[in-house]
């Protein structure tokens, strides 16, 4: 219960901090739209004739809800763990009772809440402005949820691993840019070279944008693991990840200087 | 002493730079024990390592008998030097935020008034003064009712009516029973609130005492200083000793009762004067006298440095 209280605590306070910063809060939700309005409706898909999107508009919709997905946990850890370092705050919090994981938990939390809103708002843009045919299917929220965590792990770690607010920005910019290119979301494993997707496959997202793909697409075809369903068997994996992303990013949190 | 803040010749350095060199203390129950010293001393990085957020490279530190990191995060209190909260959070949000952190904790509304902000519970972070900012941080590290607390420079930035608001606060607070560590570069601060004060310089403690005991071993003389045109040649026959300082002739020696003899000397010997000022040694001078020769040594040795390096590179 009284963890429960100081999680609760720390996500009051992210969230309102969150929500207080007008530019922040406008962007988070303008990016997914920018791309939506460039991809979906400027440059289109084009499944008969060659166009530059060659697949059907539902099977960018895992791409699509990378781009909060992945982008926002990244730049939004990375920047509040390097503020956190730069104010001291884990200086002081370390003298609390509140833990590093429970600190990652409560923004892993405020991320989930953003980002579930910014989902839905992308679902609904695809489907006003390309047309695409989707299925809602309660998996989509684990697979949210499961990536949120996920990314708030890696996201942690960058802002641990670099010396600066500018700096966390610039490598999540950096990590981010090519995993949400190459992870089978918006570029076809077809369209890559042979040698490359071994690499595909290091990459979480590439079981997120495979198993909501799944999930929201099922005409078409995703990879399998092993002989289970890829809805669950990408969910398992990504699970995974997010565990072990999370733990990382929980110890990468310094607690001495 | 029942020591519950410990520290056992503990070393810190960073690369070449010795923070702290076998740093000794002990700090009792209820007692105030402020450190003073240059900046840059290692007060900040003692503060550190007696709280754990940094590591020794050698010796130990404890808090209540354990390892800062192992000390029930409930009975410790914390202000860092540089510490900012969330800035768009009000003062009011802020103290409830860290007191949410603790199972048990003072009503925030109540600490919002020890610090003297009832008035600004309202206002966010970034919209209050730099001292307002400040004594919201100090009551961050007073919410859970600590039994130890820390305050890394808790009044600098504060104006002075907002520092007696602290003072008396931790005065209180001490009279509750609460054990304070605190560092300052207020000697007037240290003077008032400690029951000992450990001087620091270069990473070494220089001295520890009460503030009557240092000012009675390294603070010097009661002295009179004279604003006058006149050569200190012309105090030669004053049976006092006699120094120029920060442009005054400084009579040492002199207690009250005996600045007429001064004053009769002056006059008896028509020396014009525009003021006199009697002072009786305090920590400042105490400061003055075993800080100075440690910033000297370090100005000294830096100018050095400056010296070869421009004599040293080539083609300057």
């Amino acid at each position: 219960m009284t963890r429960l209280a100081r999680i609760r605590a720390e996500a009051d306070a992210d969230w309102r901090s969150f929500v207080r910063r007008r530019t922040a809060v406008f962007f988070t939700f303008l990016f997914p739209v920018i791309l939506i309005v460039i991809f979906g409706a400027l440059v289109r898909t084009d499944p008969t004739g060659g166009g530059l999107f060659a697949e059907p508009p539902a099977y960018y919709v895992p791409g699509y809800l990378a781009t909060v997905v992945l982008f926002t946990p990244l730049s939004r850890l990375g920047s509040e763990v390097a503020r956190h370092r730069e104010g001291s705050r884990f200086e002081k919090l370390v003298t609390t009772p509140l833990t590093r994981g429970e600190w990652l938990l409560a923004q892993t939390v405020v991320n989930a809440a953003i980002i579930g809103l910014a989902a839905l708002l992308i679902l609904g843009l695809v489907i006003a402005l390309t047309g695409a045919n989707i299925v809602f299917s309660p998996l989509l929220v684990p697979y949210v949820l499961v990536g949120v965590v996920c990314f708030c792990g890696i996201g942690a770690m960058l802002g641990s691993y670099t010396d600066s607010r500018d700096g966390a920005v610039a490598a999540s910019n950096a990590i981010g840019l090519p995993l949400l290119f190459l992870s089978d979301t918006f570029v076809t494993l077809e369209q890559l070279p042979g040698w490359f997707e071994p690499l595909v496959n290091l990459s979480p997202l590439t079981y997120f944008a495979r198993g909501v793909r799944a999930v929201t697409f099922p005409q078409a075809e995703v990879a399998t693991v092993g002989s289970l369903e890829p809805a669950i068997a990408n969910l398992a994996v990504l699970a995974v990840l997010a565990v072990v992303a999370f733990g990382l990013g929980a110890r990468s949190i310094p607690q001495t200087d | 002493m029942d020591a519950v803040v410990g520290a056992e010749d503990v070393r810190k350095t960073y690369g070449d730079v010795v923070a702290l060199s076998s740093v000794s203390l002990s700090v009792g129950r209820g007692e105030v024990f402020a450190l003073i010293g240059p900046n840059g001393a290692g007060k900040t990085t003692l503060v550190r390592a007696l709280t754990g957020t940094t590591e020794p490279d050698s010796g130990t530190t404890q808090i209540l008998g354990e390892h800062p990191m192992a000390v029930d995060r409930g009975r410790l209190g914390v202000l860092p030097q540089n510490f900012t909260p969330p800035d768009r959070l009000t003062a009011r949000e802020l103290l409830a935020y860290y007191a949410g952190l603790y199972d048990e904790a003072r009503d925030p509304e109540t600490v919002l008034a020890d610090v003297g902000l009832a008035d600004a519970g309202e206002t966010w972070y970034e919209n209050l003064s730099g001292g307002q900012q400040r004594r919201v941080c100090v009551g961050s590290a007073l919410v859970n009712d600590p039994d130890v607390l820390f305050l890394d420079e808790p009044t600098t930035g504060i104006d002075p009516a907002g520092r007696r608001t602290v003072w008396r606060l931790i005065e209180d607070l001490a009279a509750a029973g609460t054990t304070v560590f605190l560092t300052t570069h207020d000697m007037a601060e240290a003077e008032r609130l400690a029951d000992r004060v450990g001087l620091l310089a270069d990473g070494e403690l220089v001295a520890v005492g009460t503030p009557e005991a240092l000012v009675a071993e390294h603070g010097g003389s009661s002295h009179l200083a004279v604003d006058t045109e006149a050569d200190a040649t012309a105090f030669d026959d004053l049976e006092y000793p006699t120094e120029v300082r920060n442009g005054s002739v400084v009579v040492d020696d002199v207690s009250p009762a005996e600045i007429g003899t001064v004053v009769a000397y002056l006059e008896g010997r028509d020396l014009e004067y525009t003021g006199l000022t009697w002072a009786e040694p305090d920590l400042e001078d105490v400061y003055l006298e075993l800080a100075d020769d440690a910033e000297l040594a370090r100005t000294t040795r830096d100018e050095g440095t400056v010296l070869a390096t421009a004599g040293g590179g080539p083609g300057r």
